[in-house]
């Protein structure tokens, strides 16, 4: 099997996701550009264009009508998946690192960094209920006070977001009444991703203490610990084997100050430059991984 | 004051009806303080009168009619009712003028009738001079002034009234050393000295400088000085003559310190710092996986040290140094010295040596500190003249002596008293080394040349300082001092620069130690030497030398009748250190940092190179203390990134690799010497092959053990692991309702559940192909 290389991005990709069914694959970058392909043979279907700073986060609905997507540009845009035309535009006061929808694809969450004085927010709001939307009022909005949320999902059923922290920690929080429902710290340091299994029982998180750990999802209950020797970017969990993929490496900034040979790029799992994304097809084998084509640029590899 | 005016006041009051005393009346003119103030111009009238000088004449002279009036005023004043009429405006204006006149007068007739402030003849003056003058008071010279700067010499010749002037003169010159003598006393009886003598200095600190450096002073053989302060007179008389039992000290149990060493497996143990030095752990080394002993957070704030027989580890803190050790790793001593830096511990166990940048003053030196480890006391404090290298102190093997170099000069102190050899240090010009030979005491050290005199390596026997051996050498640029470990051979390395040739030649200098004479024997080297090392145990020792990258290694073989035989040599290394086994035979050659970690196992018996390997940035290399492992790491203090141990064979197989993060110190701890004899160690080493067979059959069952308990924990995880996706599957299956909710009706669980829905599309894909011609076909 031949890996397909796209081009799309001028800049580092920040997160890249297959619809449902897989047949698509959405990417975003820290360029203001979002790039929708065909996965079968990697031709673009077409860019949402609207954004105007580095764009963090990216997500589908589960009948693909929809796509979210979050920027540095202090907004979380709706975009119509076929037609790229902007659904909604979402003012925030920071940059929002992460976005979502729940099971049924009614409510979107996004969460904003702690940046420029304001703090780190979890918004909810409901798409059934356009006022929302037109007054920029979410039904419900969670302070974060202690570290900032660094990744989230949905948890199954639409129930509860799973969010993962600067510091390490994980919380559930209730997507009805915003309260934290469990708690609980297995990483030393901030959590780079976290990506739910297919039945999405179970989820696995990447962590920059060079692990990546799998967890339920009800219950948040510690199951495996997949340690390497490097900070860990991405971590993806197979649909049809007991497989998990861990992308990582070098930290971007690094890239460029350290040898090859230190880099242990040859001996990563998937051979190349750090791998700062990876995501399964719903029913493929073999892992898309996304890398710092920039960073290579620059370092010369 | 003001009291005593109020007291005097009615008194004068009732003298004044007395005609003709003048005098007594005076008084009154001063104003009480109860009162109005009759007349304004009184105080100015007292001031000019007393500035000039002219109370004596007033008490004399009869008063101008003048002041008669405020005096009368004021009887009347005091007779009626005191403080109650003010006087009359123009009265009390009146006199103004007059008393500014007053002064005038009283100079040109004597001040006639001016005002007397002496005190009554009974009055009692009830102020105490130290609030008058409490500050004057506090400079004046006091009974005990000076007497700081009093030193008493004894054992001064006794002489007459004839040789007084002379001896004083030879005292004079003897002790004006320290500073001016401002005072002498000679006590005599029957017309002789006493055979003591006071003297007192300027100042208290050239009597302490007196006392340190005089006393002892030999005048000639019957006379030596006894200098003491005056003011430790009084010190000395008041010990009590009894003698006080010192009280018992509570025995501290600390264990057994040597319990390690009876470790059924004979492991080894060593210490680990990691996390950029806030925590440390001791482990047993084990050939599966290291078992933790102990580990505790911010044990050091630098590094740790053991001691070299592994009794004791070493912490290090800004206040001082703490030892460690038994089975507990309980604190057993503490060294306060405050920023202390640098360690060392004499070869015995029983002292240690600390270095501190931080205070140091001139009479209490605190540089460096030697302690006694079991006490915990402070043997001696020295300074830190020279910026040696550490350590700076150098100790004999058996920790009886040690010694320092400063310029021109070897100083050998003795233990335990701590004192310098036969009390005088050795002179030794242009010292440039010293070393202390491992194998008994014996210094050897070189003086480079000077003009015609050749450069000179001595080797000095010690209590006695005999120089056993002298070697001159000749155009010699530098020399080193490489004992072999038991100190059965010396190797001096002498850069030289031969007449007539271009570049520097290295000899190797082989000093025999254990043969009479102490014959040598001369390896010449023409390329740059880059390292060098004697076989621990042995008669052997390795160089590398060459240019990078052409670096080669040569072994060489001391035989018994002196001749220098090269056994092998090895080209195209890519090494800088050399790493003898602690039980010789076997070497690791490795090329540390810039040399990107290379790792070459050398077994010297034969000369092969068993294995090639490399830990990439390995930093340092550590063999074990028996010589069975080697581990190779990558501290985080040189590198910061894939910080971690390895732990290989003596052979070069790797076993483990220990990943810390941030690991930055790995040192074994040290075993004391074997207490085995010769023939013990023979007849080991002959039934070897029988123990052998034991300890395969051991390591053949642990191992089996240890798959088998691997294989069942792997087991019961998997099933632990199955267990659980069994039940969330459960759960997700009781689920189905609410998410074919959710999902209007659609049922997602499976992509091919809604087939009916799907469209089949037929992709093409374009495959473009392009000759491009290579090379210019012309």
């Amino acid at each position: 099997m031949k890996p397909i290389l796209l081009q799309g991005h001028e800049r580092s990709i920040t997160q890249i996701k297959y619809n449902r069914e897989g047949d698509l694959l959405f990417t975003v970058a820290k360029d203001p550009i979002v790039n929708v392909w065909y996965s079968v043979n990697g031709e673009r279907l077409g860019t949402y264009m609207g954004h105007t700073g580095a764009v963090w986060c990216v997500d589908a609905d589960w009948d693909t009508k929809h796509v979210l997507t979050g920027s540095a540009d202090n907004s979380c845009r709706l975009w119509d998946c076929e037609t790229g035309k902007q659904l909604a535009l979402l003012k925030t006061n920071s940059a929002v690192r992460t976005c979502g929808f729940d099971f049924g694809g009614n409510i979107i969450m996004f969460s904003t960094d702690k940046q420029m004085g304001y703090q780190c927010f979890v918004s909810f709001f409901d798409l059934r209920d356009p006022s929302q939307i037109d007054n920029n009022e979410p039904y419900m909005k969670i302070p974060c006070n202690d570290s900032k949320i660094t990744s989230a999902v949905w948890g199954p059923l639409g129930e509860c977001i799973i969010a993962g922290h600067e510091g390490g920690e994980l919380n559930q929080y209730s997507a009805k009444s915003g309260e934290v429902l469990v708690n609980v710290k297995e990483h030393s340091r901030q959590i780079n991703d976290i990506q739910l299994s297919r039945d999405m029982t179970m989820f696995v998180t990447a962590s920059k203490d060079n692990t990546a750990k799998l967890f339920d999802s009800t219950t948040l209950e510690h199951q495996k610990t997949f340690r390497t020797e490097r900070p860990v970017n991405s971590a993806a969990l197979s649909p049809n084997y007991d497989h998990v993929v861990l992308g990582g490496g070098q930290e971007a900034m690094d890239v460029t100050t350290t040898s090859t040979r230190i880099g242990k790029f040859e001996a990563s799992q998937l051979c190349g430059p750090p791998v700062t994304r990876v995501q399964y097809g719903s029913s493929s084998t073999w892992p898309l991984k996304k890398s710092l084509e920039e960073s290579r640029a620059t370092s010369g590899l | 004051m003001q009291d005593a005016e109020n007291v005097a006041a009615p008194e004068a009051a009732e003298q004044r009806a007395e005609p003709g005393q003048q005098q007594e009346q005076q008084p009154a003119a001063e104003p009480p303080p109860g009162e109005e103030p009759p007349r304004p111009g009184g105080p100015g009238a007292q001031e000019a009168a007393s500035g000039e000088d002219a109370a004596a004449e007033v008490e004399a002279g009869p008063g101008p009619d003048v002041p008669a009036e405020p005096a009368a005023g004021r009887e009347e004043a005091a007779g009626a009712a005191p403080g109650s009429s003010p006087p009359p405006p123009e009265e009390s204006l009146a006199p103004v003028p007059a008393a500014g006149e007053q002064p005038g007068g009283a100079a040109e007739d004597g001040g006639a009738d001016e005002p007397s402030f002496s005190d009554p003849e009974d009055f009692v003056d009830d102020v105490s001079e130290e609030e008058l003058l409490g500050d004057i008071l506090k400079d004046r010279p006091q009974e005990a002034d000076g007497i700081d700067s009093v030193i008493v010499v004894d054992n001064v010749p006794q002489v007459g009234p004839d040789r007084l002037e002379k001896l004083k003169n030879v005292i004079h010159k003897i002790f004006s050393k320290f500073g001016k003598i401002t005072n002498d006393f000679y006590p005599e009886e029957d017309g002789k000295t006493k055979g003591y003598i006071f003297l007192e200095y300027a100042s208290p600190a050239h009597a302490v400088d007196a006392v340190k450096n005089a006393d002892g002073y030999k005048l000639d053989k019957q006379h030596t000085f006894r200098v003491n302060l005056f003011t430790d007179f009084d010190k000395y008389m008041t010990i009590s003559d009894e003698w006080d039992i010192p009280e018992k000290q509570p025995f501290k149990d600390l264990g057994n310190l040597r319990y390690w060493l009876e470790e059924a497996e004979c492991r080894d143990q060593y210490s680990v710092i990691f996390e950029s030095g806030d925590r440390t752990s001791i482990f047993w080394n084990d050939v599966k996986d290291p078992v933790s002993i102990e580990e505790r957070a911010r044990w050091t704030e630098t590094y740790v040290r053991w001691s070299p027989k592994g009794t004791y580890l070493a912490t290090f803190h800004q206040r001082g140094i703490a030892l460690w050790g038994g089975e507990k790793f309980k604190q057993i001593q503490r060294f306060s010295h405050q920023g202390v830096q640098l360690i060392d511990f004499s070869p015995c166990e029983r002292y240690l040596v600390t270095f501190s940048p931080l205070m140091d003053t001139q009479d209490d030196p605190q540089a460096i500190i030697i302690w006694d480890i079991l006490t915990g006391q402070k043997k001696r404090g020295f300074h830190c003249e020279s910026s040696a290298h550490w350590p700076i102190f150098k100790w004999s093997h058996d920790g009886k002596f040690f010694a320092r170099m400063t310029l021109d000069t070897l100083s050998i102190y003795e233990t335990p008293s701590m004192g310098l050899l036969d009390k005088k240090s050795l002179k030794i010009s242009g010292i440039k080394d010293f070393s202390w030979s491992p194998g008994g005491n014996i210094i050897a050290f070189w003086v480079p040349e000077d003009k015609d005199i050749p450069a000179r390596v001595t080797l000095m026997q010690l209590p006695t300082r005999q120089e056993i051996r002298v070697r001159n050498l000749f155009n010699v640029v530098d020399c080193k001092l490489h004992w072999q470990k038991n100190g059965d051979y010396l190797c001096v390395k002498v850069d030289r620069t031969p007449k007539g040739t271009q570049g520097v030649v290295t000899n190797f200098e082989i000093f025999r130690m254990r043969e009479k004479q102490v014959p040598v024997d001369v390896v010449e080297m023409k390329e740059t030497i880059i390292a060098f090392a004697w076989e621990p145990n042995g008669s052997k020792f390795a160089v590398l030398h060459g240019e990078a990258p052409r670096i080669s290694v040569s072994f060489y073989h001391v035989k018994s009748n002196g001749k220098i035989e090269l056994i092998k040599m090895f080209d195209k290394q890519q090494a800088n250190t050399i790493f003898w086994s602690p039980q010789g035979q076997f070497v690791v050659l490795a090329g540390l940092r810039s040399m990107n970690g290379a790792l070459a196992f050398v077994d010297t018996s034969d000369c092969t190179v068993m294995n090639i390997a490399e830990h990439y940035m390995a930093s340092d290399v550590e063999w074990d203390p028996t010589g069975r492992y080697v581990v190779t790491s990558v501290s985080w203090w040189s590198h910061k990134v894939d910080n971690a141990y390895w732990l290989w064979t003596f052979q070069g197989r790797l076993l483990q690799k220990n990943n810390k993060d941030r690991f930055c110190q790995l040192l074994w701890r040290p075993r004391p010497p074997t207490l085995l004899s010769q023939e013990q160690i023979k007849q080991i080493k002959k039934d070897l092959k029988k123990y052998s067979k034991i300890f395969e059959q051991k390591d053949r069952l642990s191992q089996s053990k240890a798959s088998k308990e691997l294989v069942e924990r792997r087991r019961t995880m998997m099933e632990d692991f199955r267990k659980y996706r069994k039940m969330a599957q459960e759960l997700y299956m009781e689920q189905k309702n609410e998410r074919l909710e959710l999902r209007g009706g659609v049922d997602t669980d499976e992509l091919d559940s809604n087939v009916d829905d799907w469209e089949e599309e037929t992709i093409e894909f374009f495959v473009t192909e392009e000759i491009i011609p290579l090379g210019n076909q012309e």
